[in-house]
């Protein structure tokens, strides 16, 4: 589903962000991606969404290599891969519905088709009878299961989160990963960034650790060092 | 197709909703960048009828001998008839009109006024040269007619046609410059108004590039909301263009004819195309600003 080959990627000729990083992904799986702040971790997420690309390298992403795709088809790319974020993301004017239906509106989902499709993912998320609520008016776990929702509404091949549960109490967070944990047994494959060392401990996924911007370690079902 | 629209229109309506401080700013500076450059080009358009009311006063005299035969004075006649690429109109100045205006002219030097008698008095005719005359030309006519038998002599206003070529050219370059200066500004200030007004969703932006929305599905409603703000911000100006025109209008038609600023006025329906002119500006700087503003935003 992902491969990665010989990527490098530098902001600037001091730093270097990934260097020289390999791997793949296979279809379902569950990957973390572990390390301290600075790591490479969010620019490896990045690079997976062509939000960035590296100077070196390939990335390819079911069965295409991204770096070279043409703007106009980054969309279609990116409508394949659904993205948590940290803080969320979520329009802060908009409803919780609102939210995720504006995942479907924007690949232009029929009306009748977001209407039976929103409610049943909120449904998934635990939060029916939440979808007139405002994004202020619902705690920290709720917004990242909004986030959630509308990473997942659209039925990607690939979920992307960066640090999901960065923001949120141990016992929400483990919420959270509960969910991600069922996504991906949908067939859903999972890439996650995180530092939190209790999750992965608990998971006991695969982990690739980054030191620096380089890969020191991939290990399956492997618990964080 | 039906759901994109109904999307465009309620992201659109909704936008003009939350972001009403800045949608009022856009719309305000739309309607009084615009407001600037529309009454420049009344201005120009109100100068251009003063000045063409000016220049219709000009004439070219030719002062007919009192011995000069029916015969000269036809010949005369026939002549400034068959000058109508220089010529727009002429009349002719019989002794007792000459003498009525020799009454007005010497009022106050009366000895002057009784030397004057119907068989002393020169007759004229009063020719008006046509609007694009300029003075070389028509010196070389007066020299033509002056060589006519019965023509005494022939005058005209040359210092006068001078003042308004000059005037003409003097002004008319300057309010054109001042016209394009106000319609690139008011081009800035619409656009920058609506960059700040999509800086403010930069964020919405960025979620609807990592769902997948293509370039285009994110420019449209930032388009339409643009053009919207340029359109209503026209409509203003094109209120506060019309009551201004009406004003003055009003003011100056009530100068008297001699003041010479009785013409200084658009009265000839001008102002609406001005109008349409300020509506069709509100409408591609915003549409296009917008695009472009909004452009900035979508490298994600």
């Amino acid at each position: 589903m992902i491969r990665l080959e010989n990527v490098t990627k530098s902001y600037s000729s001091e730093v270097v962000a990934v260097r020289d990083a390999s791997f793949d992904v296979a279809k379902g799986e569950f990957v973390f991606l572990v390390g301290p702040s600075g790591s490479g971790k969010s620019t490896l997420l990045r690079m997976l969404n062509r939000q960035d690309r590296p100077e070196r390298g390939a990335v390819w992403v079911a069965g295409r290599n991204i770096v070279d795709m043409p703007a106009g088809r980054v969309p279609h790319l990116r409508r394949n891969i659904g993205n948590i974020f940290q803080d969320y993301k979520l329009l802060l004017e908009k409803s919780v519905f609102e939210n995720v239906a504006f995942a479907q509106e924007v690949i232009g989902r029929p009306t009748h088709v977001i209407k039976q499709q929103v409610p049943a993912v909120l449904d998934l998320v635990g939060l029916a009878g939440k979808e007139d609520r405002l994004p202020h008016q619902l705690s920290g776990g709720e917004q990242q299961r909004v986030s959630v929702a509308r990473a997942f509404v659209n039925r990607p091949l690939i979920l992307l989160a960066d640090e999901p549960t960065g923001n949120l109490d141990p016992a929400t967070g483990e919420g959270i990963m509960r969910l991600l944990d069922r996504i991906n047994k949908t067939g859903t494959t999972v890439v996650m960034a995180t530092h939190d060392q209790r999750i992965v401990n608990t998971m006991r996924k695969r982990v690739i650790q980054l030191d620096r911007g380089v890969i020191v370690r991939d290990q399956a079902r492997g618990v964080y060092e | 197709m039906l759901s994109r629209l109904r999307y465009i229109l309620r992201e659109t309506g909704d936008s003009f909703r939350r972001n009403a401080t800045l949608t009022v700013a856009s719309i305000i500076t739309a309607a009084i960048s615009l407001l600037g450059v529309g009454l420049t080009l009344l201005s120009q358009h109100a100068f251009d009828n003063l000045l063409a009311r000016w220049e219709g006063g000009v004439e070219m005299i030719v002062f007919m001998n009192p011995t000069a035969t029916p015969d000269q004075l036809q010949l005369v006649s026939d002549a400034l008839t068959a000058q109508d690429q220089f010529i727009e109109s002429y009349t002719y100045c019989d002794e007792k009109c000459s003498l009525e205006e020799a009454d007005r002219i010497f009022a106050g030097e009366p000895g002057v006024r009784d030397l004057l008698t119907e068989d002393t008095i020169l007759t004229q005719f009063k020719a008006v040269p046509t609007e694009n005359t300029d003075v070389e030309l028509l010196r070389q006519v007066s020299d033509a007619f002056s060589e006519l038998p019965g023509v005494y002599d022939v005058s005209f206003a040359e210092d006068q046609i001078s003042l308004i070529t000059q005037l003409q050219s003097f002004f008319g370059f300057r309010l054109l410059l001042l016209s394009i200066f106000l319609l690139l500004a008011a081009i800035l200030l619409i656009w920058n108004t609506i960059r700040t007004a999509i800086f403010a969703r930069r964020r919405e932006i960025e979620v609807m590039k990592l769902v997948g929305a293509t370039d285009w599905f994110i420019r449209v409603p930032f388009m339409l909301e643009g053009l919207l703000h340029g359109i209503v911000g026209a409509g203003l100006a094109s209120i506060g263009l019309w009551a201004w025109n009406s004003q003055w209008t009003t003011g100056v038609q009530n100068f008297p004819d001699n003041s010479g600023f009785s013409a200084l006025v658009v009265v000839d329906g001008y102002d609406q195309t001005v109008m349409l002119i300020m509506l069709a500006i509100g409408a591609l700087a915003g549409a296009i600003g917008s695009g472009i503003a909004a452009s900035r935003f979508l490298d994600i």
